[in-house]
């Protein structure tokens, strides 16, 4: 066992992990984080524990916990303000673009990330940026189409903020 | 899949400090972990039963690119990420940006990084293709001091193997600075996008001063034997102006002589196919990034 110290979703926890124990596990199992998903028995394909290191998107199955000691750490969980949707979330719900869900916290997680490297992607880049998350229900379509007026919206409330 | 029993996780913060980690368990209980985006799922599927994991991500001076008069050397954390986004990285390096981004996905690239890939050798790789391709050298830093440089042709022994030993750390990959017209790329097909590749192929070429090809090497992904050169079209492309029926030569007579194999992802013969198809598209961008210098 090892105790690490991890802020996640600004919030600090000191807690005592299994050196083998994955990001993941630690995330839902430990803290009770239960947005983060694991759709494919932590084969590192699904993309659906996809969360913030140090606000780079990652896989929470390709690491272990303790690799996260001193890091902060975002969840699906973090990324609203308050009760106040963020533009990606509200912007899935208003597209269609998730049917069960499943894959959804991860899609939002990447993407959020994307946008903030490039605020006005192609639909080509956003698929590009979406290879390493899989949906078996609704197709890519309506989740493109979210994503890009996400971006839209992110753009607009920038330039309120600027003006 | 979840890891097998770890006994002790350690992350030293200067490569002085990761040897002497390493070395204190018997050769191969203990292993360096970069980005981990194979190695984890190597020790899930217990391919690797590691009892310590030496995490090498706080070790700062194995990280960033540096590029100067003597050349380009690539810290072996250096992660896919900021290859592919580093726009000193062209011409004769322009391959490593074209592999780098596409490795796997945008969370595996943000991650992983050039020495994992180029340590781990995977039967299936495009960064020890291109460092092959590329004609790098290995800088490595062993655990009694001594510090070698190997290059590529010495270093990828075949799948999974290299000429590092256990109580040796990569430093990073360097090269001399490229000749004033060289250019290189990298391109490969794989099943869906960015997957790992059935085929890859890297050219780099060298012109002279009327724009002959001087110097040439040609490097193959997605064979049995994992990353090889292909000499064969090496030869055939020297001499040339980079015309269609150069590379096209070069590339028949290295699809000819490739021992290409059958699997679930594409015969043999398909194989040969992507060699062509593939490695004549990327010569021709290897031959205009050259001119363009």
């Amino acid at each position: 066992m090892k105790t690490i110290t991890v802020t996640v979703n600004g919030s600090v926890y000191e807690e005592s992990v299994p050196e083998r124990m994955l990001l993941v596990d630690f995330l839902r199992d430990q803290l009770a984080l239960t947005g983060t998903h694991v759709g494919c028995t932590y084969e590192g394909v699904c993309g659906a524990c996809t969360v913030h290191l140090d606000g780079a998107a990652v896989k929470s199955c390709l690491l272990l916990a303790v690799q996260a000691d001193g890091h902060a750490v975002t969840t699906i969980e973090g990324l609203a303000q308050g009760t106040a949707l963020n533009p990606l979330q509200q912007a899935f719900a208003t597209h269609h673009g998730l049917q069960c869900g499943y894959c959804t916290p991860g899609i939002l997680m990447n993407m959020a990330e994307f946008l903030e490297r490039n605020p006005a992607p192609s639909d080509d880049e956003i698929r590009h940026g979406l290879i390493g998350n899989l949906c078996r229900c609704t197709g890519y379509v309506h989740i493109v189409r979210a994503v890009s007026d996400a971006a839209r919206v992110m753009r607009e409330n920038a330039a309120e903020v600027q003006a | 899949m979840y890891p097998a029993r770890i006994e002790e996780y350690v992350r030293p913060r200067s490569v002085a400090e990761a040897l002497a980690a390493i070395t204190r368990y018997e050769a191969g209980d203990a292993m360096f972990i970069a980005g981990g985006q194979s190695a984890m799922q190597a020790i899930k599927s217990r391919m690797l039963r590691p009892q310590c994991i030496v995490d090498l991500q706080d070790v700062s001076e194995l990280i960033g690119v540096r590029q100067d008069g003597a050349g380009v050397t690539i810290g072996a954390l250096t992660r896919y990420v900021d290859i592919a986004a580093d726009s000193r990285l062209d011409g004769a390096f322009a391959a490593l940006r074209d592999a780098a981004a596409h490795v796997g996905d945008r969370q595996v690239r943000n991650r992983g990084t050039i020495g994992g890939s180029v340590c781990w050798n995977y039967v299936a790789a495009c960064m020890p293709t291109v460092v092959l391709g590329l004609g790098g050298s290995m800088n490595l830093h062993a655990a009694d001091g001594t510090t070698r440089s190997v290059p590529a042709d010495d270093f990828f022994l075949g799948p999974l193997e290299t000429a590092r030993r256990d109580d040796e750390i990569l430093l990073g990959i360097a090269w001399p600075a490229a000749a004033p017209a060289s250019g290189s790329a990298y391109r490969k097909w794989g099943l869906v996008q960015d997957a790992l590749p059935v085929i890859g192929v890297c050219v780099n070429v060298t012109l002279d001063s009327k724009g002959h090809c001087g110097a040439a090497r040609i490097a193959l992904a997605g064979l049995a034997g994992g990353c090889q050169r292909a000499t064969v079209g090496e030869s055939a492309l020297i001499g040339s102006t980079g015309d269609a029926d150069a590379i096209d030569a070069a590339f028949d007579a290295i699809a000819a002589a490739a021992d290409t194999h059958s699997d679930m992802s594409a015969d043999a013969d398909y194989r040969r196919q992507l060699i062509r198809s593939i490695g004549s598209d990327v010569a021709a961008t290897a031959f205009a990034r050259a001119r363009a210098r």
